[in-house]
């Protein structure tokens, strides 16, 4: 007999225009200020040709000299050049768990929505947006393009995707880390049920010089395991299963488990000042957008 | 292996396969998780389990063990004192046809009597021996227990000598399940298990056919009814003669009331009589019919085989039961059809087939030789017998007599010096009677002539073998050659001691024949002793009956009553995580 726990019927990933309205007026809030490679809304800490003001120094040979300040060179005698701080797009990287373990009771298509609304959010900011789907290892990348016209392609793509095979962060951000990549912010949405740990994943990709924020992404079933009597728990991701006589002693050591499992996860990003949300799979994605995530200061 | 062995056998199977049973792995369902980290983080605590956590899977095994073994006892019911001393049981049932009356609460006081021998059969635990009052040792000693209860079921009341107790070597205890009718002097040992309950009871206890006193009547019947009842009630009362009805009245009888009646009877009519009673306070039906058979409706063919007839037919031509043929010595025809042969100074050349008569008989090779002449014969009988009866020798006056030295004839009255007057041979191919004197003119006014005669033509051709008894054995002359029971089949005939002993366990008419005679033996049930079902020898059956103790109550009912409460208690712990 298989006894599964209920699924949640999917939902779909596109959001109605009032939402997409209201995403449009968030940004996602950067701790770090990163170049960028196409002008955009944001400003960067490269003096280059923007349009703001930021200083003066003075000219040296090659300097284009349709940049000197010839009111400030008067005055002070001597050759001045006026810099201007250039506003640069965003690197924004969407990890986006789609392993075995968040197939079940709605994560998955909890964690799509967050990821298809930060990149809707980063798309109307002109950052540059990539969604990487990982399991055992890296996925094949969705990059966006620039622009909010493209969210109904990511759309799409997003609901290609099924949740499958085991997890792996360390392999995955090993993966990530090969490329010569841009730093950025990077978005982990995952429910960090690694058998490796998330311990050193994270550290890693934080040492990579990435702003990292870290989207926990639970069930409220996964955490309930009273009331099942003898049962064989059949690991969804590697089919291993494990006979368990579960009395009301070994459930409530369970849940001291469970919950010590996400203590550790907020222990470490508020250790490593990575960015730390909770995101349960039954709540409303408005809320989580409008409310936990602007609380969190991910969005402004 | 006796069963008792293979029974506990099969509770040890019991035992090992639930040991084993309990530790085969069961497949639980599945339940899918996203992921088994967590589950291995709580398995990898390391917590020192408590007291109860270490031994209650050993508790749960030796719970379903005990529950296996308690349900395969209760079922095998083993015989766990088998290798011990074994006790034996005698259980008698009393088998009378009383047994057979129903009782108030529902049942016979026979199927009463078996359950309880059953019960104490089974709470033995020893060799038991099961005996009936009527056959004796039916079973046994025997341990097993369904053999016993499989041969109670086969028993039923039968008629049987009342007196007989069974003897068995061994000793033991006894039991004796009876309903008190029938008086026994029992050891003091014995345990008595009374199944008497005092019930209403109508029954034809006497019911015969005799010969009328008076001139108005050939014969008559007399029939004895009684209301063994503590109220009165209406009677019914039939009596039939073959297919006439004779009698078909209710009789208001009183409680306890004894009602006879004598019904004159025709000489034209058939020999059956019947009757039959019926009322509603009535539990024993064995006793409400009863039979009778009418000789005078039954002449005897007689004979008479002499060339100087004139004395015999006056003293046996008076006798209206017997129709009588006279033929010279001449004209004797062997086969003649008769129920009797009278050879009067003669003999033929060989034995007829027929009873014989034979007066003064002359010397023959098949009978033997005829010896010195007397005078004045002054002659006594030797023994009792039937054909005696009534017959005075001062009322026959013999005026002359000889000798006659015959083989295998039996003196029952001889003369004062030493020879034969009355001879008889009673062998089961020949039944004859020697008058070893001349009937002519001068004996022919003698008081007690005719009734000699007439008794030996009634001996000889309708032996009589007493009024009317009640089934069970019957001892007959061993001249008996077969015995037709009322349903037209053989009963079957054992020789012993110069005697044919066979037991008529139904009532109604037997045919019994001998050496070319026969009879009628009417057997009737109903008794003033046995059917009075409100009176026993013993106190009603609850204040008799032994009442079950802890000890003798059947024991898997116990094994029943832990392997349930048992069962409860795993079931208990069970939901409650306890033991599993």
């Amino acid at each position: 007999m298989v006894r599964s726990p209920a699924e949640t019927p999917a939902v779909g990933v596109r959001f109605d225009d009032a939402f997409l309205k209201t995403l449009a007026r968030l940004q996602i809030v950067s701790r770090r200020a990163f170049s960028g490679q196409n002008r955009a809304d944001r400003l960067a800490h490269k003096r280059a040709h923007g349009l703001e003001f930021a200083d003066h120094r003075a000219y040296v040979a090659g300097d284009d000299f349709r940049h000197i300040d010839w009111s400030a060179s008067k005055r002070l005698s001597r050759l001045l050049l006026r810099l201007f701080d250039e506003e640069q797009d965003l690197p924004v990287y969407l990890f986006l768990d789609s392993s075995g373990s968040m197939a079940a009771r709605g994560k998955f298509d909890q964690a799509r929505r967050i990821a298809a609304a930060l990149c809707y959010i980063g798309l109307a900011e002109y950052d540059r947006v990539t969604i990487a789907p990982f399991g055992s290892a890296l996925d094949h990348e969705i990059t966006t393009g620039r622009g909010k016209g493209r969210i109904f392609e990511i759309f799409e793509q997003l609901e290609a995707l099924k949740p499958q095979g085991a997890t792996s962060l360390i392999d995955t951000f090993k993966a990530f880390a090969g490329r010569r990549r841009p730093r950025g912010v990077t978005v982990v949405i995952s429910d960090f049920l690694d058998p490796a740990g998330f311990e050193r994943p994270l550290l890693m990709l934080s040492r990579l010089g990435h702003d990292v924020f870290v989207v926990h992404v639970t069930a409220g079933a996964d955490r309930d395991c009273a009331d099942l009597g003898d049962i064989r728990f059949v690991d969804a991701e590697t089919g291993e299963w494990q006979d368990i006589e579960l009395t009301s002693e070994l459930a409530a050591a369970y849940l001291r488990a469970w919950d010590a499992h996400t203590a550790d996860l907020e222990t470490l990003c508020d250790r490593y000042r990575l960015a730390y949300v909770h995101a349960d799979a039954n709540q409303p994605i408005e809320d989580i957008i409008l409310r936990t995530f602007r609380l969190g200061g991910f969005l402004a | 292996m006796t069963p008792g062995v293979l029974s506990a056998w099969l509770v040890v199977a019991a035992g090992v396969l639930a040991f084993w049973l309990f530790w085969i792995k069961v497949r639980p369902p599945r339940y899918h998780v996203p992921s088994l980290l967590v589950w291995r983080r709580v398995f990898a605590e390391t917590r020192v389990p408590t007291w109860w956590e270490r031994v209650r899977r050993a508790v749960s095994c030796a719970l379903t063990v005990l529950i296996a073994v308690a349900l395969a006892a209760a079922v095998a019911r083993p015989d766990w004192r088998a290798s011990a001393h074994v006790s034996r049981t005698l259980i008698v049932l009393d088998s009378s046809w009383s047994m057979a009356a129903a009782s108030p609460g529902g049942g016979t006081r026979w199927m009463h009597a078996i359950a309880g021998a059953a019960m104490l059969a089974r709470s033995s635990g020893g060799e038991v021996i099961i005996a009936s009052t009527a056959s004796g040792i039916e079973l046994g000693p025997t341990t097993d227990i369904r053999l016993v209860e499989d041969i109670l079921t086969r028993l039923a009341p039968l008629a049987g000598d009342d007196g007989r107790w069974p003897v068995v070597a061994g000793g033991g205890a006894v039991h004796f399940f009876t309903d008190g009718a029938v008086p026994r002097t029992l050891d003091p040992a014995v345990v008595v298990h009374s199944v008497f309950e005092p019930v209403p009871n109508v029954a034809v206890t006497a019911f015969e056919a005799r010969r009328a006193t008076s001139v108005a009547a050939s014969a008559e019947a007399y029939v004895e009814i009684a209301n063994f009842a503590d109220a009165d009630q209406p009677v019914h009362l039939t009596i039939t003669r073959d297919t006439t009805v004779l009698v078909d009245r209710w009789i208001e009888m009183r409680a306890g009331e004894l009602v006879r009646e004598v019904i004159p009877l025709d000489a034209i009519g058939g020999p059956r009589l019947r009757a039959q009673v019926s009322a509603d306070g009535n539990a024993l039906a064995i006793d409400d019919e009863a039979a009778a058979w009418v000789v005078e409706a039954d002449p005897i063919e007689v004979l008479l085989v002499s060339d100087a007839p004139e004395a015999l037919v006056a003293v046996i031509g008076r006798d209206p039961a017997v129709r009588l043929r006279l033929t010279s010595t001449s004209g004797y025809v062997p086969a003649e059809v008769a129920d009797l042969v009278v050879f009067d100074r003669w003999l033929p050349p060989g034995p007829a087939s027929q009873p014989m008569l034979a007066i003064a008989p002359p010397s023959a090779t098949w009978l033997g030789s005829a010896g010195r002449a007397e005078d004045a014969v002054g002659w006594a009988p030797t023994q009792a017998h039937p054909i005696l009866e009534g017959v005075e020798p001062v009322m026959l006056d013999l005026v002359g007599g000889r000798g006659y030295e015959a083989a295998e004839v039996a003196v029952i009255a001889s003369s004062d010096r030493g020879a034969p007057v009355v001879g008889i041979q009673d062998r089961e191919d020949r039944r004859l009677v020697l008058l070893n004197f001349p009937i002519d003119a001068a004996l022919g006014g003698a008081p007690a002539l005719p009734v000699l005669v007439g008794n030996a033509i009634e001996w000889l051709a309708r032996p009589f073998h007493g009024a009317a008894r009640p089934p069970g054995p019957v001892a007959l002359p061993s001249s008996t050659s077969r015995i037709v029971s009322p349903n037209g089949q053989a009963v079957q005939l054992v020789r012993a001691a110069g005697r044919v002993q066979a037991t008529l366990t139904s009532p109604g008419l037997y045919l019994v024949s001998a050496a070319g005679s026969e009879s009628v033996l009417p057997v009737n049930a109903g008794r003033t002793d046995l059917s009075d079902l409100t009176q026993s020898t013993f106190s009603p059956r609850d204040g008799l009956v032994a009442a079950p103790t802890a000890s003798s109550r059947s024991w898997w009912v116990y094994s029943v009553l832990l392997a349930l409460a048992l069962l409860t208690v795993e079931w208990w712990t069970w939901q409650r995580r306890i033991t599993v």
